[in-house]
């Protein structure tokens, strides 16, 4: 947990890094380092995304999944990393 | 309850005409209700026997088997009631013949129940008797009404004190003569106070006037039979006369029945009353309905009988009719009404008769008030009511008498209650509630008619017209068909509070994978439920709470082979509860997402230094684009100038590509490995990972003895150099570290403190897989190299053993090999031994030395890359000894070169019979395998240089970390200056360097903990073709160098 933690604040402090948040499976934010409604935002857009993502991937194979979604913006890069149990999202600014 | 029971009605039942029977005989029967008992009985006169009657009426009752009795549920009534007794009889007047003389038969019990015998016995005997009933009921009741009007009467005729009513008897005629007698009695002025009682007085002794008196009789209309019920009044409980004078009542109220028939033209009155007792009566009248209480009275009016007569029959005996019942006062009335029926009844001819169609009197229509049945008439002469006035008066002690004597036992009955004493109130009174007979107010039997007779036209007439009007009145029970509208149900609203409906919208699409995932599901879930149940068999006898502990997959498993349907959906509960639990929790301790977020902070370094990255992996560099882009996007316009500037760029990039050659090479710093963990550690040692390029381990640890902190050894991946991929920490420092080549995964870590620890660094646990600290043959001093080797086992080379080799300052080679544990064996112990040059003079410096320690402690070591069984060591002294695997005793060369301690020796990587060296005597040295003197030394600074590594790209290329700079030298290019000089930060020393193995990287660690990434840059394109060559030009500089 504590290891968690830590690593979760490194993302967080690590360049470019704009904000963090873990999305659980119905898509209500558990851990957010940014604002409310942002994060909200996020996470309802984010998990529709995913979703609809991993679909498509496991369409085209149901054995495969989705392990990783990078969304490459101007501004941002938005990174999330789904699971059945939640999302991680990570928005950078790669080029800060 | 008991105490108030009044009769309710007097039936006659039958009466049978004696020609029928051919015994001539009378039958009488009767029966009158009480609530709670009936008075009943019948009595039948043989009348054509006369003989065999009884001289008094009593005996005529034996003899003609008349029964005359209460039959009462009290048996005190019955006890006392036997009325017969007491001088009830019953008189024929006349012979009982077919003839149908007048017959009158008076009976006289203190019952009071008279009845007439003269019944049209040709005709129809038993419905005239009923009509008279009928009639004086009805006229009874209606005299009960009006009370006040009584009074004047009674005043007018106070002074006649009998009414009469006879019948017209010319009309009847012999047959039929009819006679209503009443059975009245004697009529006793009433004593003052008890004027309220205001039933007629029985007309007694009077010439009957009735028939001038009543000239409006014809005018009633009586046309249907009345109905046939007595009904006895119900009886005062308050009379209370001795019964004594009943008796003596009977006796005078008689009428006498040989007069009647003589004089009356055979006018047979047989007169039944039926005396209901009634309490108060005058006060009665106006309050009590007729219906509950009334009185029932049938009288024979005989018009002569206004005197007490007696009758003797033939034998003497007396035969004088009396009164089977006492009539009460208020019976005048209905008398006279009976009487004026009478003559009406002969009008009609007696057909059928109705008594609610009597007309009322005009007269008396003030003063009498209707009954309940509203029909009755009202006498109709208002010279009879006088009359009934005045017999009120007279008869109201008689009355009084008869009443008391009539219900002397409930009188009886009655008089306890009013003195109750208190054990009586206490007592408990048993009530019995039962269930009165049929009470019945009307009856209309059915009359009969000879359809020869003379009245049949007019009978059948009437009759018709009835039932026309039958058919036409209102509210018949014809049929007709109607149609309806019926009012609707009035609809109610209901508030109706309920359970929250729960509304699921499902929505299913499903999916190839869908499909795929609820397949592997099913088996999944099927394989655990099988586990489960064997885990379940296996510990039935847990108790319930572990088995609740163990966690959502062995929840539910008791029978689950009959239910694992059931066990599967539980499960699947279960862990949705888990999880709704500590769902945060939950995900924050998953692995998964442990692993996502590595990832992710791969990704975000990716990002962070895809520049950097890109370099590394000698890719083109997309610097510029990315901050360019949204220019491209914002300024439109600018697309032009941008061009310019990319083709700027271009040029830039091209300029630089020909400057190459004027720029000289320089080392271009990409990032460093460093986190907070490792600063202020010094970087002892590095090694890359066999098989992924990317994978870098670090080790950490001062190399002073007093320096010693902790010592960490990381994994660093390139892919993220803000964080190490693992952490190995150990109270000592760690001085060397090495990839295994067979099992890429193995790590050997070696510490200060003489222990060589082996990881896995797939897991990522920190426990050592392997340990030497237990070991007895651990080194006892730092272990200053560790290297994995692929040794040769037999002769064949194809069998290959991976051996790990220490070196330790201790002065022992070891050779590690992975059984069970550390197997140690020793390679070599490295003796001081002086040059073998110089003899002498050393072993008399090892025999100086030795008093301190016989063995050299080892600082480095290189196999050879083709013969993994010669290696060089590297010691204290500053030697280095080429050894054999096969000789843990002797050096098979020893180089002398180094004045200090060799820090290290590297093969060159494409010419294998060149080494190279580096030692804190400031120099470098290459050395030719086959020369036991220095080939070519460097002594650019006077820095310990620590740690030297060839280039993997070119054999002339070696790069040197002393303590101030790293040096990249290319021989090629100049032997007595580096070609890159790259000086460290002030207070900073490099400590190793190691090149990347597939790009032209270098990396250099330093004693802050940081291990930096350069690029060389600008590197002197080496031509690939002929290596062999260089390597060749290489050692042919060696004739070059020393010139």
């Amino acid at each position: 947990m504590a290891e968690v933690e830590e690593t979760l604040k490194r993302i967080q402090s690590h360049k470019g890094v704009i904000g963090t948040m873990v999305v659980n499976a119905e898509g209500i934010p558990i851990r957010t380092t940014l604002d409310n409604s942002t994060t909200v935002q996020y996470a309802g857009l984010l998990h529709q995304l995913t979703m609809k993502a991993k679909s498509t991937v496991r369409d085209i194979d149901p054995q495969n999944d989705l392990t990783f979604l990078r969304i490459r913006s101007k501004k941002h890069e938005i990174m999330v990393a789904p699971d059945k149990e939640y999302l991680l999202i990570v928005i950078q600014n790669p080029c800060e | 309850m008991k105490k108030e029971r009044r009769f309710s009605k007097l039936q006659v039942i039958s009466a049978k005409r004696p020609q029928e029977t051919g015994q001539s005989c009378h039958c009488i029967s009767f029966s009158a209700k009480v609530k709670n008992f009936s008075v009943g009985g019948s009595f039948r006169d043989n009348w054509g026997q006369r003989g065999e009657r009884g001289s008094d009426s009593v005996k005529v009752t034996q003899q003609g088997r008349t029964r005359f009795g209460f039959q009462a549920r009290d048996p005190s009534l019955k006890a006392g009631a036997s009325p017969f007794k007491g001088g009830g009889g019953i008189c024929p007047q006349g012979s009982p013949h077919r003839s149908g003389g007048p017959r009158s038969l008076t009976m006289m019990p203190t019952s009071s129940l008279s009845f007439p015998p003269s019944l049209p016995l040709n005709r129809v005997g038993l419905p005239s008797i009923l009509l008279t009933t009928g009639l004086q009921y009805e006229q009874d009741a209606s005299s009960r009404l009006g009370p006040e009007p009584r009074d004047n009467r009674r005043k007018e005729a106070e002074p006649q004190g009998v009414v009469s009513l006879a019948p017209p008897r010319s009309r009847s005629g012999a047959d039929r003569k009819k006679g209503r007698r009443r059975t009245g009695s004697p009529i006793h002025p009433p004593a003052a106070g008890e004027t309220q009682s205001l039933g007629g007085a029985w007309g007694r002794g009077r010439p009957p006037p009735s028939s001038s008196r009543r000239p409006e009789l014809p005018l009633a209309p009586p046309t249907l039979c009345p109905p046939l019920r007595l009904r006895p009044p119900p009886r005062p409980p308050a009379a209370s006369q001795p019964r004594g004078r009943l008796l003596s009542l009977g006796s005078t109220v008689s009428m006498t029945p040989g007069k009647h028939s003589g004089a009356s033209a055979g006018a047979t009155n047989l007169g039944v009353g039926v005396q209901g007792l009634q309490k108060q009566t005058g006060k009665g009248w106006s309050t009590t309905p007729p219906a509950s209480r009334h009185h029932a009275h049938v009288t024979g009016k005989q018009p002569q009988a206004t005197e007490p007569r007696i009758v003797f029959d033939v034998n003497g005996d007396d035969v004088t009719p009396r009164p089977l019942c006492h009539l009460e006062h208020g019976t005048a009335k209905p008398s006279r009404l009976l009487a004026s029926q009478e003559g009406s009844l002969g009008s009609e001819h007696f057909i059928s008769y109705s008594p609610f169609q009597n007309t009322l009197h005009p007269t008396m229509l003030g003063q009498l008030t209707r009954s309940a049945l509203g029909s009755s008439t009202i006498s109709k002469s208002s010279l009879s009511t006088t009359e009934s006035i005045a017999e009120d008066l007279e008869e109201l002690s008689y009355k009084r008498e008869r009443l008391a004597s009539f219900t002397d036992l409930r009188v009886m009955r009655t008089t306890p209650g009013k003195t109750v004493t208190k054990e009586e109130l206490e007592k408990t009174i048993e009530i019995i509630l039962t269930e009165t007979e049929t009470l019945r107010l009307f009856n209309l039997p059915t009359v009969m008619v000879s359809v020869e007779s003379e009245e049949a036209e007019k009978v059948s007439r009437r009759n018709k017209d009835y039932e026309s009007l039958c058919r036409n009145r209102l509210g018949n029970d014809l049929y007709v068909e109607r149609m309806m509208q019926t009012i609707n149900g009035a609809p109610k609203n209901k508030d109706v509070q309920c359970d929250r409906i729960i509304k699921e919208d499902k929505g299913i699409m499903s999916t190839t994978w869908d499909l795929y995932d609820s397949y592997n599901a099913l088996e999944l879930l099927s394989l655990q439920v099988k586990r489960s149940t064997v885990d379940s068999s296996n510990r039935a006898s847990v108790p319930s709470k572990d088995r609740d502990q163990r966690g959502p997959g062995s929840t539910t498993e008791k029978n689950s082979e009959a239910s694992s349907l059931m066990d599967i959906e539980n499960v699947i509960l279960a862990k949705m509860h888990d999880d709704e639990e500590d769902h945060s929790d939950a995900i924050f301790k998953s692995e998964k997402f442990h692993q996502d977020l590595f990832f992710m902070e791969r990704v975000l370094m990716e990002n962070v230094f895809q520049p950097k990255l890109a370099a590394y992996r000698q890719l083109p560099v997309l610097k510029e684009l990315e901050p360019k882009k949204p220019e491209d996007f914002l300024e439109g316009e600018n697309l032009e100038e941008v061009q310019k500037v990319v083709k700027k760029e271009e040029e830039e990039e091209i300029e630089i590509g020909a400057q190459q050659s004027t720029i000289p090479a320089n080392l271009e710093r990409l990032w460093s490995f460093s986190c907070d963990l490792t600063k202020g550690l010094n970087v002892s040692s590095l090694a890359w990972n066999k098989a992924n390029p990317d994978l870098l381990a670090v080790g950490y640890g001062h190399f002073g003895f007093k320096e010693q902190k902790k010592g960490l050894a990381c994994c660093w991946s390139i892919k993220n150099p803000m964080w190490p991929e693992r952490m190995y920490q150990n109270p000592y420092g760690v001085t060397a570290v090495d990839f295994s080549i067979g099992a890429p995964n193995l790590l050997a870590v070696g510490y200060y403190n003489g222990t060589v620890a082996v990881y896995n660094v797939q897991s990522t646990s920190n426990i050592p897989v392997l340990d030497s600290s237990e070991s007895p043959q651990k080194h006892l001093g730092p272990v200053w190299q560790l290297q994995w080797i692929e040794q040769d086992r037999g002769t064949t080379g194809d069998d290959k053993r991976e051996i790990l080799v220490s070196i330790s300052a201790d002065g022992r080679i070891s050779k590690w090999v992975i059984r069970k544990g550390l197997d140690c064996h020793d390679l070599m112990r490295l003796k001081r031994t002086t040059a073998s040059s110089n003899k002498k003079g050393g072993e008399r410096e090892k025999k100086g030395e030795a008093l301190i320690s016989r063995q050299a402690p080892g600082m480095c070591f290189a196999f050879h890359p083709k013969d993994t069984n010669i290696y060089l060591a590297g010691t204290e002294e500053g030697h280095i000894h080429k050894c054999s695997c096969s000789y843990n005793e002797q050096y098979l060369d020893t180089y002398r070169g180094h004045k200090g301690p060799v820090y290290k020796i590297a093969w060159n990587p494409f010419c294998h019979d060149v080494f190279l060296s580096c030692s804190a005597d400031w120099g470098v040295i290459i050395w030719q395998q086959e020369t036991l003197k220095p080939f070519l030394s460097f002594y650019p600074t006077t820095y310990v240089v620590y740690d030297v590594a060839w280039s993997p790209k070119s054999s002339y290329v070696f790069a040197a970390a002393n303590e101030s700079r790293v040096e990249i030298w290319d021989l090629r290019i100049s032997t007595l200056d580096p070609l890159i000089v790259n000086v460290a930060n002030p207070g900073i020393k490099f400590t190793t360097v190691l090149f990347a193995k597939h790009t032209d990287c270098l990396l250099v660690g330093d004693s802050d903990g940081q291990v930096t990434v350069y690029e060389l840059r600008n590197m002197p394109i080496v031509s690939d073709s002929g290596r062999r060559d260089m390597i060749d030009t290489l050692l042919g500089l060696r004739p070059n160098q020393p010139g």
